[in-house]
């Protein structure tokens, strides 16, 4: 009896098929109470699915669930969470133009049917008192940041009750202090005797914030250990059913250079100065990281170089041809490739096909097309090799990219990219929210690129990745360039310092 | 609870699509025939009589055929902006200016009539481009939304006309007190026909020239990609803003030459009036949004509903309310509509339901 009482969901032999695949194969899965309990494995492990029959949103072909005992049965979202699971999804559920305190009701029984706003906010307050998280009520919740979103969606799954709290790969959205911070708000959860299921492929998180880890892998359970002494290279190993290498061949003897920055200065999209200064050169057959937190210039520097941003002052050439303010078109001409940051705003049109958005680079060549007619059979050829090269998995080249999973999606822009960077590869966060096999491959074309004698610059905020792949690593910090190391040199503790806009001899 | 659900196909083809729109119609009309029933009318014999008022004679065929060159002009003009993501709700207006300018030189000046028909067609096309160019620039340059611009624009049009009509080129001549003079030269009819002008030929030709372009031009994929994705249009280098404003301009330009075929093809529309347009505009946006922006599907939808709007004035005669054909109209529609967003979804059983929802998710 007394283990009982210590179980708070306890979920026994769940199988769950979607027309004729097995997703979940006899699935057990219990969560003490008061512990975070991480949920890993790759894409199509059967992570989300089994979270999303504890949350009542699928129903399980067999299996039973029991919540402090007593078994359940979900026939929708509501009922778990009025038994107390609730689950945060990776993509909110929020709706923008309202303040927290509206959003925090919308849809809950406990809403009064005439309400003011005062009553809303002060309810809110109240809410939030009880749980310990603060978000200002009265703000819309598109003033917030994505990290105070999720906190907003976090209370309202919890102001209905839920004692267990699911949270489907929280940290992909976030930057590195906002998952630091939401890491605080899940102790302070547990310490409250709430349970939390961590959903994630990130092992280095999974491993500082959970007690105990279950794996799985392909529908199946692997195993349910406690966290304390695991390491990611058996977590890698369990998820993945293979030992992975994560080893790169490095290239110390880097070619003439290839990318020229000099004294760059440009404005991000609200205008204000976002590099201030930049001076930076990368080299033929080498890879250049960039290592710094999110938003201290990346993502304008990768978009003055290809030609998406022109900069106030300064320049830039790439193989000595002054790219300064050069339109996309002629930087991509010169060999150039680009994996944006976000390739669902500028890598591809998730309405339009595979196929479609496999030649956005190449339409205008003469392989593709002739004068102004497209050569529709060269087309599909083309679409259809690119696919395969990258190992894009799709029912067809006809179908919206769109519809494809987001490991997918990436593989194929990551392809399309690599084809037309004869000189220069620009890839801005290149495996985000990729799993332990796709980051693999992504980052093995990268270095297939570099060896046959690209230049390759890599944008990352994630600090193991950088110094995984590259050959030279730049700190940059508040849009400038903070230091350059090379690979011999390279000191984690220093980098990490540089991070922080600390310990730094502004490079010049 | 009910066994089956709807589940989101992930590919249509435009088989499928077109089968759905036609039971649509077809379900559209027998819903309809149903509400005429229980008003005690006879839906069987006005059906007939639909039938008989088009394709009893060649005089209901014709009606048909000069009733759609209007409509499929300014169904044609939408459609290609559609492609791009861009509402163009202004093709009345456009339509109006073009026969507005058409009639500024056909009534004026004195050549020989072929020049004056080549002269009229070059000058509407402008007139139609030049009415949306303050939308295309704005959209493109500022992004100010395209629907209200054009839509607002629609008036200023209308009150010109009717300031024309009215006024400065009001025609002094004869007893019409609410028109111009007509125009000079009016287009030859197509051989064996009595009512049906050229005109009809070029809406045909401009659809299969489009369907051509999308189908296999680099022009054509670059508007369909900024149709899907401007940012990643641009990201490839393709020029937005240029295509942008070109595709407007020439949507408008298509508009304003319906206004002039319909000002020289027409029979009894030879002068510019406060009616000239028939709501042509409103008909060829229906037409447009139920072909999905396919051009080929245009001309089909726009000869369907021409002939159901023919039909819908043979009724009238007949002494059927114009609101009840109002309302055939707007149901017949509405079932082409649920049609086409019933092909895009299958019936699953309640348990697989779920699983394809899993696997999207």
């Amino acid at each position: 009896m007394g283990e009982t009482t210590n179980l708070a969901v306890e979920a026994k032999g769940i199988s769950k098929s979607f027309g004729g695949a097995l997703a979940l194969d006899n699935v057990s899965l219990d969560l003490r109470k008061g512990e975070v309990h991480a949920l890993l494995g790759e894409n199509g492990a059967g992570k989300s699915t089994l979270s999303n029959v504890l949350a009542g949103l699928y129903r399980a072909d067999s299996g039973t669930v029991l919540v402090d005992g007593e078994e359940r049965e979900f026939h929708s979202p509501s009922q778990a969470i009025a038994a107390g699971i609730g689950m945060v999804h990776q993509h909110f559920r929020l709706v923008l133009p309202m303040t927290v305190a509206e959003n925090l009701h919308l849809g809950s029984p406990d809403t009064p049917a005439v309400v003011s706003q005062k009553k809303l906010v002060a309810s809110a307050r109240r809410i939030m008192d009880e749980i310990g998280l603060e978000v200002d009520p009265t703000a819309k919740v598109w003033q917030l940041s994505v990290g105070e979103q999720q906190r907003v969606e976090i209370l309202r799954v919890l102001a209905r009750g839920a004692r267990v709290l699911i949270l489907d790969e929280p940290t992909a959205v976030l930057t590195a202090q906002e998952a630091k911070e939401l890491f605080a708000v899940i102790r302070q959860l547990v310490a409250g005797g709430r349970t939390v299921v961590f959903i994630s492929h990130k092992l280095n998180e999974v491993i500082e914030i959970s007690d105990r880890i279950t794996v799985l892998r392909g529908g199946k359970h692997v195993i349910t250990r406690d966290t304390a002494g695991a390491t990611p290279r058996e977590l890698a190993r369990l998820m993945t059913g293979e030992e992975l290498e994560n080893k790169v061949e490095h290239n110390t003897s880097a070619g003439a250079p290839v990318l020229a920055l000099s004294e760059v200065v440009a404005r991000n999209h609200r205008g204000i100065v976002a590099l201030h200064g930049v001076n930076l050169t990368v080299n033929a057959g080498e890879i250049l990281g960039i290592a710094g937190v999110s938003g201290n210039g990346q993502t304008e520097l990768a978009e003055v170089i290809t030609g998406l941003r022109h900069p106030q002052s300064g320049s830039i050439s790439i193989n000595g041809t002054d790219v300064t303010r050069g339109s996309t078109r002629q930087i991509a001409a010169l060999g150039v490739g680009h994996i944006p940051e976000d390739r669902l705003v500028f890598g591809m049109a998730g309405s339009a096909s595979v196929r479609d958005n496999a030649i956005l680079r190449h339409y205008r060549t003469t392989e593709l097309s002739s004068g102004l007619r497209l050569r529709r059979s060269a087309i599909i050829d083309f679409a259809k090799r690119l696919v395969a090269a990258g190992r894009v998995q799709t029912r067809s080249i006809n179908m919206p990219a769109g519809q494809m999973s987001g490991g997918n999606q990436q593989r194929l822009v990551a392809r399309r990219e690599s084809m037309i960077a004869d000189r220069l590869l620009v890839a801005a966060h290149p495996t985000r929210g990729l799993d332990v096999l796709a980051t693999k491959e992504v980052q093995s074309a990268i270095v297939e690129r570099r060896d046959t004698g690209c230049a390759v610059l890599m944008i990352s905020d994630d600090l193991d990745e950088v110094m995984l792949m590259s050959d030279r690593i730049a700190v940059m910090y508040e849009g400038q360039i903070m230091g350059v190391f090379n690979r011999s040199e390279f000191d984690r503790e220093r980098i990490g310092l540089m991070m922080g806009g600390q310990g730094a001899e502004v490079h010049q | 609870m009910i066994p089956f659900r709807f589940a989101r196909r992930l590919e249509v083809d435009s088989r499928r699509s077109n089968t759905y729109r036609i039971l649509g119609a077809i379900a559209g009309l027998i819903l309809a025939g149903l509400l005429l029933l229980i008003t005690s009318r006879n839906p069987f014999r006005l059906f007939g009589q639909s039938m008989e008022a088009i394709f009893g004679s060649q005089r209901g065929i014709e009606g048909v055929l000069v009733q759609s060159i209007p409509i499929l002009m300014c169904a044609i003009g939408v459609a290609l902006s559609l492609r791009m993501k861009i509402w163009n709700i202004g093709s009345d207006g456009q339509f109006l200016m073009g026969a507005f300018a058409a009639v500024g030189i056909g009534t004026k000046l004195d050549i020989p009539h072929w020049l004056l028909i080549i002269l009229m067609a070059l000058i509407a096309a402008a007139a139609g481009a030049l009415w949306i160019l303050v939308p295309a620039l704005a959209r493109a340059y500022w992004g100010v939304n395209e629907i209200i611009t054009t839509l607002l624009l629609n008036f200023v049009a209308l009150q010109l006309v009717l300031w024309a009509s009215l006024g400065f080129w009001r025609d002094r001549e004869t007893q019409v007190t609410q028109s111009t003079e007509s125009v000079k030269a009016v287009l030859p009819r197509l051989p064996g026909l009595d009512s049906v002008s050229i005109a009809f030929i070029v809406p045909i030709v401009l659809a299969v020239v489009l369907f051509l372009v999308f189908r296999s031009t680099r022009l054509g994929y670059e508007i369909d990609m900024i149709g899907g994705n401007a940012n990643a249009a641009s990201f490839a280098g393709i020029n937005v803003r240029r295509r942008i404003v070109g595709v407007m301009l020439v949507t408008g330009a298509i508009a304003g030459l319906g206004g002039m075929l319909q000002l020289t093809g027409a029979p009894g529309a030879q002068a510019l009036s406060g009616g000239f347009s028939n709501k042509f505009g409103l008909s060829g946006f229906i037409v447009a949004a139920l072909a999905g922006a396919s051009f080929i599907g245009v001309v089909v939808a726009g000869l369907f509903i021409s002939a159901m709007f023919y039909a819908g004035i043979a009724l009238q005669t007949k002494g059927l309310s114009v609101y009840i054909i109002f309302g055939i109209y707007g149901v017949v529609l509405s079932g082409i509509a649920v049609g086409e967003m019933l092909a895009r979804f299958r019936m699953v059983r309640r348990s697989e339901a779920t699983s394809t929802q899993g696997a999207a998710a």
